[in-house]
């Protein structure tokens, strides 16, 4: 901070306080102000960011400046406010003052604005501070402290040190350490977001060296765990999402490199200050090296709407998302708040808002670039080259024949956007300003999806145009083998140039343009900014000044943050506030100690975590109830004397069901899959419209803002999700398939064995569970032929065990006959895995079967219903009719092929009843692209997953079978007994088997059937759900 | 604008650990009987430091006609546009930006007969003409505005007052300020006419940045209400509550030794409140007490207005069990987006909403519940005085048309207008931050002094930015 230009002035010394002056000021003046002013500019509110009851703040002014020139009337905008001159700039906006008040104002304007010395309570500084503002702590530089000798046997590190002397201010003492247990519960936890396996505890549990707990550490950091666990917080910070956000939400395929970035970032121990350079500005620091570049995909995050005609106003949201998020993130103020006007309680003027903003201002979205190094983009320009060599002629004939359809497509798009747009888009590139360019660019990507959406072969009119494109699209596909694998898309950003768009302040009296900043009170002094390359340079500098090591504020953010994911609360307990309306350091000289420390030691967090975990502060035990005294002082452990009991997050509860069950699958990186699969939460889709349900309900953030500290909720709802739900239930029954004992359960969940008094009442609840439910045979009274199906009977549904799974192309064939169909629309079911729900991921499924009499889709039509996710990987519930109807009472061989590589149902339909009946064909399209088999349903024949009596066949199927892939005509036959393929292949002459178990009403389901698994199931549901599960207490 | 009408709060911190009541006392609060406002423990949503003006209305039914109905054709009357139909807008109009950029086609005429109604003399269309019925009750704003072109802004922004996600849904500020009135139901309820989904999907009624207490919850109109209310499949009553009780039994020796830890309490009591709730919810969506009359009031017994006269009926008999905040869409999944033949789209909707809310304003009325419920009917935004595709219209958030009724609104008023074709609010404009506002000013709430503290910020439902419009009682 440079002291010299700040000069201290006490406004009140600018002031001759001569006795008339103030006599006139006294009775004349202030009740004017204070009847008509005060209102919107005093103690209470200030308008325009203005007070107008101490001559400090006329002199400083609002938004606008300063609002009086002390003996010049004419240059005072309060006076031309009151004058009522200038239209836009009418004060009292109600009512004019009386020509006898405008002239008292301008008297003692002209008069040099006297105001007494005293009840001058407030001392304003130049640049509009307070005194009291300047002193605030977080404004001050890092201070040199040196850790407090404190006589303490307690104390193991220098961290300890400033936590034993506030101890002992306090009259606190620190709790014992915890236990081998609690210690490597928690030290799992935080650093992986795991639970120790059963071996990991005992292997540190029984390691009596010394050196046990600092070789956990060690090991711990050193895992690729640690990565996937710690870019879980940064990514709440900078509010990473795998979706657009608005309606339409469309998943964003490229961002998953991001991610991967960041862990391996972490693994690295890449240090902070240039883990953060290469966020704000990877794309100048080293365009060409695809490890750095994707860091800019930071700059990717805000939220984005395909289809906003206000192109300009959606453009401003994005930078205003970017300053926001990058001012609380890195530097822990809350930017957002000087947006429209001064911040009300900290230092951050209107203006610095727009000098942080306009750092932003130049990016652009690109979408033109790939990830991949120089090696790897020459092997592929070669080999496109190749290609392109090979299909010149081939693709020059396509472009002839889309070229009219593709301008009539743009011109259309075109159309939609304002005059201004229009205008902006018909300019030759050239001439495009900065800002224009940007906003092109975005407009381009309405036009192009318009363009993409365009089928060339339904726009072709005539009919030989038609055939020649189609012989073309064929030609064209035999090349399909020179064809490069695609490089990565690279969802990145850069600057739109050398020259930056100006950033506006928008006042009342115009526009006033600003330049990069950084906050005045601590730089006042524009940087000086150069060019780098093709880019304005405007983020190295704003990079560069966040990551200097003498930052006070950057510095102190990331410290406080780390302490805050070890301990559960920061010592600044606002981690993205340090200013007047967050809370105040705790140990301020810890703090700081830290900062210098970890700036020190070359911004290592590797080296911060294990100074942290190695403390005797870290190593306290949980587990201790509040001393009198610190119940009186200290309720919430402020000052620590006691580990924070916590709440898992929701990642770490996911995580740690499948660890339980034994599930998890630890394949690190890539593209991110649906919430339903085994992987680590860190790599499942974060749709920000929708999010994986368990991790929502235990308060995930959708990825909107940025996110410092997680909610920890307990609601009705959620437990209902945890004991009735469908993915903690698979969860509990895979524990229970695993556990051989009691034992194992309570290993397996907790990491521990069950005390003798838990065994004693888990004994006595599996003796209850399964002693009250005599066991039944899978069967009950079969209907005549066991080829029947019959609402209320036992032979209601067939339930399959599958050994695997149809996949997404997969043949569906049968032999059936249909006695009747629903009343309403339901549609009788033939076979199906499914629910029958239409908007959860738990409901992605097939059927096949016949609709009902009040079908949109007419009576008795051949239909499949999907359930998956469409190309934006948004839930999608699509029925497909074949437009086939089957009469009553017939004998049918009935097939569909689902092929969503293909987009299409094939369905097949033939009346056996009448011999030499045709075979009916049809195609239908499809939108559903994947996720058939993501769903929580297992395969029945004749109904849903779930009882539905509506949905249920009702009358015989002969034969059915489930095969993968599309299988060809010549492998379909009306004669089951030569179905070869088929990894499900029901036959009534055969009957129930292992693989096909009935439910209907007095059959009760397979699990039923075992009381003893049953209730094992739900023991390990009921262990899934403890307290102690969710507990690091 | 302006940012100072607020309490210098305490951090959301502080007052969420306060005096060793862990978060749990938080959900603990929101969770049981005890309505927030004047608890007796130091929770408080912002509650108790609300000033307890005493209103009328103590609860809400927003009936959200999802898509934008068009206020052209159903409360805004305006004869000037049949007089310059099939022109283009005239120069004097400053060019609106229009979702589908049809900003130059020409003015559609209004197909509809307009009548005034009731002693107050009130326009209603005749798309409206049971409504209309109640026209003395209604007080018509004609004057709102939204920032949203499309839906997803629009529709986010009539929920949670920004046209981007993240923030908290109006039914969870209201939860958060006025508490429940019944632990054993959630005091926020989401309704749907469909299967289709709402813009934006669940976050339109989540609760942002405050906690999940808050949140709306999906009501399904027929068969289990509450998504995984019902035991899993194949589990019995007694298996269930055998479950519970182990699980009870381990949490409580689990927190015999941390009893300072109120979070782990507050989990014991959710799931006790999830088993009560397992029974209530069936309970209070259970139409089958209700007399054949009641149902013939609400329009059940026609197939067009079945499906939204049940929600209706359904929002009533939540309403009297205690729910702060219903709310009912119409038409989930922009299905009152006319872009192309109005005519027949609004027709239809209309129709399938006009008879069904009648019954429920006279219902209401009725059992003396109208004067406390503060009844809300409107879209995220209006329709545009030009044609799209010939017979549509496009999106209007420039100005457009709500109403309430009930909950000590003064009925038979307009309020606001629009110029002279009801594309832009000119008079009384009414911004969705001033729609908030007002509505809770309507249930006694200053919603200046509603504060969620968030990151270093005062949170307020309106941005800063609302008004409340006092003369929707006066």
């Amino acid at each position: 901070m440079k002291r010299s230009l700040i000069l201290s002035l006490l406004v009140s010394t600018a002031v001759a306080a001569e006795p008339d002056a103030m006599k006139f000021f006294e009775n004349e003046v202030r009740p004017l102000l204070a009847k008509r002013c005060f209102d919107c500019h005093g103690e209470k509110k200030q308008k325009g960011g203005l007070r107008v009851d101490h001559i400090g703040y006329l002199k400083t002014g609002g938004d606008t400046g300063p609002a009086i020139v002390p003996g010049e009337p004419e240059k005072s905008p309060l006076i031309e406010a009151v004058r009522y001159k200038n239209e836009d700039f009418q004060m009292p906006p109600k009512e004019k003052l009386s020509d006898a008040e405008i002239a008292v104002l301008e008297k003692w304007v002209k008069l040099g604005a006297p105001w007494p010395e005293s009840g001058s309570k407030v001392v304003v500084t130049e640049g509009g501070f307070t005194e009291e503002q300047r002193k605030w702590w977080a404004f001050q530089p890092l201070a040199k402290v040196a850790p407090p000798q404190v006589a303490s046997a307690w104390v193991r590190g220098d961290i300890d040190r400033f936590v034993a002397k506030m101890h002992t201010e306090l009259k606190l003492d620190p709790a014992p350490e915890a236990d081998a247990h609690e210690l490597v519960r928690r030290a799992y936890f935080d650093m992986h977001g795991l639970p120790p396996t059963p071996a990991e505890i005992e292997a540190f549990v029984n390691d009596k060296s010394p050196q046990a707990y600092e070789k956990l550490i060690d090991s711990l950091l050193a895992s690729p765990r640690y990565g996937e666990r710690w870019a879980q917080h940064w990514l709440d910070l900078v509010r990473y999402a795998e979706s657009d956000g608005y309606n339409q939400d469309a998943y964003r395929a490229s961002v998953w490199p991001y991610r991967d970035w960041v862990i391996k970032s972490l693994n690295d121990d890449k240090p902070y200050d240039q883990f953060v350079r290469e966020q704000l500005a990877g794309d100048e620091i080293a365009p060409n090296d695809p490890n750095v570049l994707i860091a800019t995909s930071y700059l990717r995050n805000p939220l984005y709407e395909y289809n906003q005609r206000d192109v300009a106003g959606q453009w401003d949201i994005i930078v205003t998302d970017m300053t926001d998020t990058s001012g609380e993130l890195f530097l822990g103020l809350s930017f957002g708040c000087a947006r429209c006007h001064n911040h009300k309680f900290d230092p951050i003027l209107q203006k610095d808002y727009f000098r942080l903003r306009a750092f932003f201002e130049p990016v652009l979205w690109r979408d033109d670039l790939k990830l991949g190094t120089a090696e790897e983009k020459a092997r592929f320009a070669e080999q496109q080259s190749a290609w392109e060599a090979a299909t010149a002629s081939i693709r020059a004939e396509m472009d002839a024949i889309t070229a009219p359809i593709m301008a009539g497509k743009a011109k259309s798009a075109i159309k939609k956007f304002n005059d201004d747009l229009q205008a902006m888009i018909n300019k030759p590139t050239a001439e495009r300003a900065p800002l224009e360019k940007q906003l092109v660019v975005i407009c381009d990507r309405q036009i192009r999806l318009e363009q993409e959406k365009a089928d060339v072969m339904k726009s072709l009119k005539a009919e030989d145009a038609k055939k020649r494109y189609a012989e073309l699209e064929a030609e064209l596909k035999k090349f399909d083998s020179l064809k490069p694998k695609p490089l990565m898309e690279a969802f990145v950003a850069t600057d739109v140039g050398p020259k930056a768009p100006a950033t506006k302040l928008k006042t009342r009296k115009g526009d006033q343009e600003i330049a990069p900043g950084f906050l005045t009170l601590l730089e006042p002094k524009e940087p000086e900014i150069k060019p780098l390359g093709d880019s304005t340079g405007r983020r190295s500098a704003l990079a560069n000044w966040v990551t200097r090591p003498d930052n006070q504020l950057s510095t102190r953010v990331i410290v406080n943050r780390v302490w805050q994911y070890h301990f559960g609360r920061g010592l600044v307990a606002t981690a993205s506030d340090f200013g007047k309306l967050g809370e105040p350091p705790t140990h301020p000289e810890l703090l700081d100690w830290m900062a210098r420390r970890f700036v020190a030691e070359g911004w290592s967090l590797k080296k911060l975590h294990k100074e942290i975990m190695l403390s005797a502060a870290y190593r306290q035990t949980a587990r201790r109830q509040a001393s009198e005294i610190a119940a009186k002082i200290d309720p919430t452990n402020r000052y620590l004397w006691r580990f924070n009991p916590r709440r898992l997050d929701a990642e770490q509860v996911r995580d740690a069901m499948l660890a339980a069950s034994g599930e998890l699958d630890l394949k690190a990186g890539g593209p991110s899959e649906d919430g339903n699969s085994a992987r680590r939460s860190i790599y499942t889709m974060k749709k920000r419209n929708n999010q994986t349900e368990i991790l929502r309900a235990l308060d995930a953030p959708a990825g909107f803002s940025s996110t410092a500290e997680r909610q920890s909720t307990t609601t009705p709802t959620q437990a209902l999700l945890l004991v009735n739900g469908d993915w903690p239930l698979q969860r509990a029954r895979k524990l229970a398939s695993r556990a051989e004992s009691i034992d194992d359960v309570w290993t397996y969940a907790l990491g521990r064995p069950p005390t003798v008094g838990e065994r004693a009442t888990a004994e006595a609840f599996l003796k209850k569970r399964a002693g009250t439910t005599a066991p039944r045979p899978t069967n009950g009274e079969l209907l005549a032929g066991s080829g029947d199906f019959k609402e209320n009977t036992p032979q209601e549904r067939l339930l399959v065990q599958a050994p695997e799974k149809e996949g997404e192309e997969f043949t569906v064939e049968a032999i059936v006959r249909l006695e009747s169909i629903d009343v309403n629309a339901a549609v009788r079911t033939i076979a199906s895995r499914w629910n029958g729900g239409k908007d959860s991921v738990e409901a992605f499924g097939w059927s096949l079967g016949v609709t009902g009499e009040k079908s949109r889709f007419k009576p008795r039509n051949l239909i499949v219903q999907l359930v998956g996710e469409d190309e934006n990987a948004n839930i999608a519930y699509e029925a497909v009719p074949s437009n086939l109807r089957l009469e009553l009472g017939r004998r049918y061989h009935v097939a569909a092929r689902v092929s969503l590589a293909e987009h299409s149902v094939s369905f097949l339909v033939q009346d056996l009843s009448e011999p030499g009946a045709p075979v009916q064909t049809a195609v239908a399209p499809t939108v559903v692209r994947s996720k058939l088999g993501g769903g929580a349903s297992s395969l029945v024949i004749g109904g849903l997953s779930k009882r539905s009596p509506a949905h249920q066949w009702d009358g015989r199927i002969e034969a059915a079978r489930i095969a993968s892939g599309k299988l060809p005509d010549e492998a379909l036959s009306t004669e089951p007994e030569k179905w070869k393929a088929g990894f499900v292949n029901w036959t009534s002459s055969v009957g129930p088997s292992q693989q096909f178990a009935w439910s209907g009403v007095d059959a009760k389901a397979v699990e039923d059937a075992e009381p003893f698994r049953q209730a094992m199931n739900d023991l390990c549901q009921v262990l899934l759900n403890a307290n102690e599960f969710f507990y690091l207490h | 604008m302006s940012c100072n009408h607020f309490d210098h709060p305490t951090s959301r911190r502080e007052f969420l650990q306060r005096a060793g009541c862990g978060f749990g006392a938080v959900a603990l609060a929101a969770l049981t009987r005890e309505p927030a406002l004047g608890a007796t423990f130091p929770l408080s949503s912002a509650a108790a430091k609300l000033p307890h003006r005493a209103a009328q209305a103590k609860n809400v039914i927003f009936l959200f006609m999802e898509g934008g109905p068009s206020h052209l054709d159903t409360f805004d009357y305006k004869p000037l546009l049949n007089q310059l139909a099939g022109q283009p807008l005239p120069a004097s109009f400053k060019p609106p930006i229009t979702a589908m950029g049809e900003t130059k086609s020409p003015l559609l005429e209004c197909k509809r007969t307009w009548k005034q109604r009731g002693q107050s003399g009130l326009w209603v269309s005749d798309w409206f003409e049971r409504v209309a019925e109640h026209a003395d009750d209604l007080a018509v704003i004609r004057s709102c505005a939204s920032d949203g072109i499309n839906h997803a802004g629009g529709v986010c922004q009539m929920n949670t007052g920004s046209v981007f996600g993240g923030r908290p849904s109006l039914g969870a500020w209201v939860s958060y300020g006025l508490g429940t009135e019944n632990g054993n139901l959630p005091g926020f309820v989401v309704i749907k006419d469909s299967e289709g989904t709402v813009v934006n999907g669940v976050r339109n009624w989540g609760a942002g940045f405050m906690p999940a207490v808050y949140q709306g919850v999906e009501f399904n109109s027929d068969g289990v209400p509450i998504k995984y209310l019902d035991n899993p499949k194949g589990v019995t009553a007694e298996r269930q509550r055998d479950k519970l009780d182990l699980l009870s039994s381990l949490n409580r020796e689990y927190g015999r030794t941390r009893a300072d830890n109120t979070e782990l309490e507050a989990r014991i009591r959710g799931y006790e409140l999830a088993y009560r709730m397992q029974s209530e919810a069936p309970e209070a969506v259970d139409l089958s007490k209700e007399s054949a009359a009641t149902k013939q009031l609400y329009g059940m017994d026609h197939e067009e207005t079945a499906v939204f006269g049940r929600n209706c009926l359904l929002a009533r008999r939540l309403v009297e069990n205690g729910v702060r905040f219903v709310q009912l869409y119409s038409g989930a999944g922009s299905k009152w987006d006319a872009h192309k033949g109005i005519e027949a789209n609004h027709g239809k909707l209309c129709r399938a909403v006009d008879h069904p809310i009648a019954g429920l304003l006279s219902d209401l009325k009725s059992r003396g519940l109208l004067d406390e419920t503060l009844v809300i009917w409107g879209g995220e935004f209006g329709r545009t005085p030009m044609s799209e595709q010939g017979d549509g219209r496009d999106h209007n958030p420039t100005g457009f048309t709500m109403w309430m009724a009930g909950g000590g609104v003064r009925g038979g008023q307009t309020i606001g207008s629009t110029d002279e074709l009801g594309l832009y609010a000119v008079e009384d404009k009414m911004h969705v931050h001033d729609l908030h506002a007002t509505i809770l000013h309507l249930l006694g709430v200053d919603h200046t002094k509603l504060i969620y503290p968030h990151k270093g910020r005062p949170e307020r439902i309106d941005l800063n930015e609302g008004h409340a419009n006092v003369k929707m009682t006066a």
